[in-house]
């Protein structure tokens, strides 16, 4: 009877007559409901207001002449994907595949006339294709390929090198991105030119890359017997957390400024920055404190036993250890916080979802296409997002997370 | 006399209080330092740009509007009255979105684990649809679906007392009369007296071994009280929404804004999805050895649910939970990006007259004393419910 597919079928979706009255009205109503999105999304759906601006989603108003910035960050990105590949396969050779398609036809498209420099006057002459921004993208399945070189290496194809790797291409990327004027021939990007999804992934990167010391020293705090580090911690760390980003948002904005000296003006990206990693280090040292406290006390003890000093059974054992259960938990945070960047819409940044409500407010001919910027955006959000979850269920297994 | 610094000889550098303070008072000048140079630096910018600061806006007329309120307010009405009101709508969108979004959580949770294949893998689809994707962008979609309603006079009419339309949702509702007090004081009573002879019962049950039905009993003396006092004193009356004049304007019952009811169902939704994985991980903790042994100690299966798989899954489930629903009442503040008029978009408001610093703190600090009530009922529930002997 539960044999072969019938058998299937009948277990599992008509074992009793109220189970076979759900399977159909179920099946009905999926039905009506996929025929509708498919007519929706191929009929009705004008999908112009996406593709007329892909850069814009993208990048933001991102100046042109510097493209080739983002561009090595994203071939950088190729490379550690690359590493991944060779290494884990999965879900790194999915995105590596995708992102040399998508590069693919970013720099081959415009050679077939198909525009997607960003929407300038609409008189103004159709744009020339840029050689050099599109053998950029075109570049990124020769990076790709030697990432998944690099990593056939015995001595660079290790977990330790990618992060190191994965941590300094991140630092290259981000002054890639914004820019410094310290740095000669980088020449700083001005915040409201920087926008669209690369806003949200950079604020995310920062934020849970720079969340994750802070947070350890928070955690060590509030671990600690000393009475006036624990409370000092314990405030801190409860105090962001009772509070919704919005309103550290909206504080960085009034406050932040005044709390530097005149003399030095801070731009609002770095605010969102600061604010962003500090509100994650609060949530940070609350998963470094659940990891620590599940290290088995033995281990501690034994460490004592072998001579080691307090510091040194911290720093060698509890915290390795416990940094190790947590790393699932990183992942889910960090989840959180890519979703949680689209608030800085409150400090007037244009994230890749204010620019969708930018276009179809701001736009008489996308008035009435909220719909299909809306559920665009939503699709690129769950598509980075639900991949995190699936690599943090995958390091879970791995791991071995709650099952020693 | 030995030294204090010096017991059995250890130099000072090595003895652990000497290490413990040195580490306090050294990490503490360090923090008060960053601290206090951050405080004078604020107050100097305060002082120099001629920021306005200070509490003392709080009794002047707030004359902003706000849109919805629990209680009436007028804009001639003093900003601390106006920030009430808007805390008040925090409290309304959160409190609903709870209680909502635990039932539709629940069902959900529930359907995930159905051994029915096509609703079980549905549930994951909601879950991990509504979970991944951020609220704002949700609340943005449901305000707009509101936004595109027929206007009053078109929109919809369920069984001729619910009204759906671009201005809201209307329903029917309860409307207090004459003998409100008198029936809540009863309701009041019924529910003590239950609860009084629930404990009683339970006793009697356990010590003479007697069956005696203490839920049953409990919930009879309430809804007798409840009904009786209802008829007795008829508190109130439902009155539906009526469509009134030349335009349509529906009068009575309750309404629900477009934006109130955007931010309801997209509060609701998004923490559904999070209750409903927490539901499913509660029951699937119950281990299956729990069931069966209450099986053969002769617990019947209703039995079985009630004293042994409820009470541990909820054991597993109410402390997430909790976090979810400060969660909720803590994204109740994207309500400012639909305009729908909470603490946080009221205050953001009022900072273009009032000081900003000190509203921005007003708002921290209300936010603060949720999150507190929140992790209250948690730490009660955690004492009550804890195991005799263990942590």
């Amino acid at each position: 009877m539960t044999v072969g597919v019938p058998g299937w079928i009948r277990t599992n979706l008509f074992s009793s007559p109220l189970d076979g009255v759900i399977t159909i009205v179920l099946a009905v109503i999926i039905a009506i409901g996929a025929f509708n999105a498919v007519n929706w999304v191929f009929f009705t759906a004008s999908w112009e207001v996406i593709t007329s601006r892909v850069p814009l989603y993208v990048i933001g108003r991102y100046p042109q002449d510097l493209y080739w910035r983002p561009e090595t960050a994203l071939l950088l990105v190729s490379v550690l994907l690359g590493m991944g590949w060779r290494m884990w396969g999965g879900l790194a050779r999915g995105f590596a595949i995708a992102i040399i398609i998508i590069t693919l036809l970013a720099g081959v498209l415009p050679y077939l006339g198909v525009d997607l420099s960003p929407p300038t006057d609409p008189d103004a002459p159709p744009n020339e294709p840029k050689h050099l921004v599109n053998a950029m993208f075109i570049l990124n399945f020769v990076a790709v390929a030697v990432g998944y070189g690099l990593a056939m290496i015995p001595s660079i194809g290790r977990a330790k090198t990618f992060f190191i790797t994965a941590v300094v291409f991140f630092i290259i990327s981000a002054f890639l991105i914004i820019g410094s004027s310290y740095i000669p021939g980088l020449d700083p990007v001005p915040t409201q030119d920087l926008g669209g999804l690369t806003l949200n992934l950079l604020l995310a990167a920062v934020g849970i890359v720079c969340s994750i010391p802070i947070g350890i020293a928070l955690a060590l705090g509030r671990r600690s017997q000393l009475p006036f580090l624990k409370y000092f911690c314990v405030g801190f760390i409860e105090i962001v957390r009772g509070v919704p980003l919005i309103t550290l948002l909206f504080m960085s904005r009034h406050i932040l400024p005044l709390t530097f000296p005149e003399t030095v003006s801070i731009d609002e990206l770095y605010l969102a920055m600061i604010t962003i990693t500090l509100f994650s280090s609060a949530y940070m040292a609350e998963n470094v404190r659940g990891g620590m406290a599940a290290v088995a006390t033995g281990q501690t003890e034994a460490a004592r036993a072998l001579g080691l000093r307090a510091w040194q059974t911290t720093i060698m054992i509890t915290l390795p250890q416990g940094l190790r259960n947590i790393i699932p938990a990183i992942v889910g945070q960090s989840i959180g916080l890519f979703k949680d960047t689209s608030l800085v819409f409150i400090i007037g940044m244009l994230d890749l979802v204010e620019m969708g409500r930018v276009t179809i407010q701001g736009n008489l001919d996308f008035v009435d296409d909220g719909h299909e910027v809306y559920i665009f955006i939503a699709v690129v959000f769950w598509v980075f997002t639900s991949s995190m979850s699936y690599v943090s269920r995958r390091i879970e297994t791995a791991l071995g997370v709650g099952r020693r | 006399m030995q030294n204090v610094l010096n017991p059995g000889g250890i130099p000072f550098w090595r003895n652990v209080v000497f290490i413990q303070w040195a580490v306090q008072i050294v990490s503490a000048i360090f923090v008060l330092v960053i601290v206090s140079g951050f405080i004078f630096n604020v107050a100097n910018e305060i002082r120099e740009r001629e920021i306005p600061f200070g509490f003392s806006f709080l009794d002047d007329a707030a004359q902003i509007p706000i849109g919805e309120s629990v209680i009436a307010y007028d804009p001639s009405q003093s900003y601390l009255y106006g920030f009430i009101v808007a805390a008040l709508n925090t409290v309304k969108a959160s409190v609903l979105g709870v209680i909502l979004a635990t039932l539709l959580g629940i069902v959900i949770g529930v359907a995930r684990l159905s051994r029915n294949w096509l609703l079980s893998k549905l549930a994951l689809v909601y879950i991990d649809t509504f979970r991944n994707i951020p609220l704002l962008i949700q609340l943005l979609f449901w305000f707009l679906i509101v936004l595109e309603l027929p206007n009053v006079r078109e929109g919809y009419v369920f069984f001729d007392s619910f009204y759906l339309n671009n201005s809201g949702f209307y329903l029917p509702w309860a409307t207090p009369l004459g003998g409100f007090w008198p029936w809540m004081i009863l309701t009041f009573a019924g529910i003590a007296l239950g609860i009084g002879a629930y404990n009683y019962l339970q006793r009697r049950e356990i010590t003479t071994g007697k069956p005696s039905y203490p839920l049953i009993a409990a919930f009879v003396i309430f809804i007798l009280l409840t009904v009786v006092g209802f008829v007795i004193f008829t508190p109130w009356e439902v009155v539906a929404p009526e469509p009134q004049g030349r335009f349509g304007r529906l009068q009575g019952g309750a309404k629900l804004t477009g934006s109130f009811f955007a931010l309801l169902i997209g509060l609701v939704i998004y923490t559904s999805a999070f209750i409903a994985e927490i539901v499913r991980a509660g029951i699937q903790a119950v281990n299956r050895g729990q069931t069966e042994a209450a099986r053969s100690l002769g617990l019947n299966t209703i039995a079985s649910l009630r004293h042994v798989v409820f009470p541990q899954a909820l054991r597993v489930v109410i402390p997430p939970m909790i976090s979810q629903f400060l969660n909720l009442t803590k994204n109740s503040s994207l309500a400012a990006a639909i305009g729908y008029p909470d603490i946080v978009s009221v205050a953001s408001t009022m900072t273009q007259i009032a000081p900003a610093i000190s509203l921005i703190g007003m708002v921290m600090v209300t936010y603060l004393a949720m999150s507190l009530f929140y992790s209250l009922i948690g730490n009660i529930y955690n004492r009550v419910t804890k195991y005799a002997g263990v942590g």
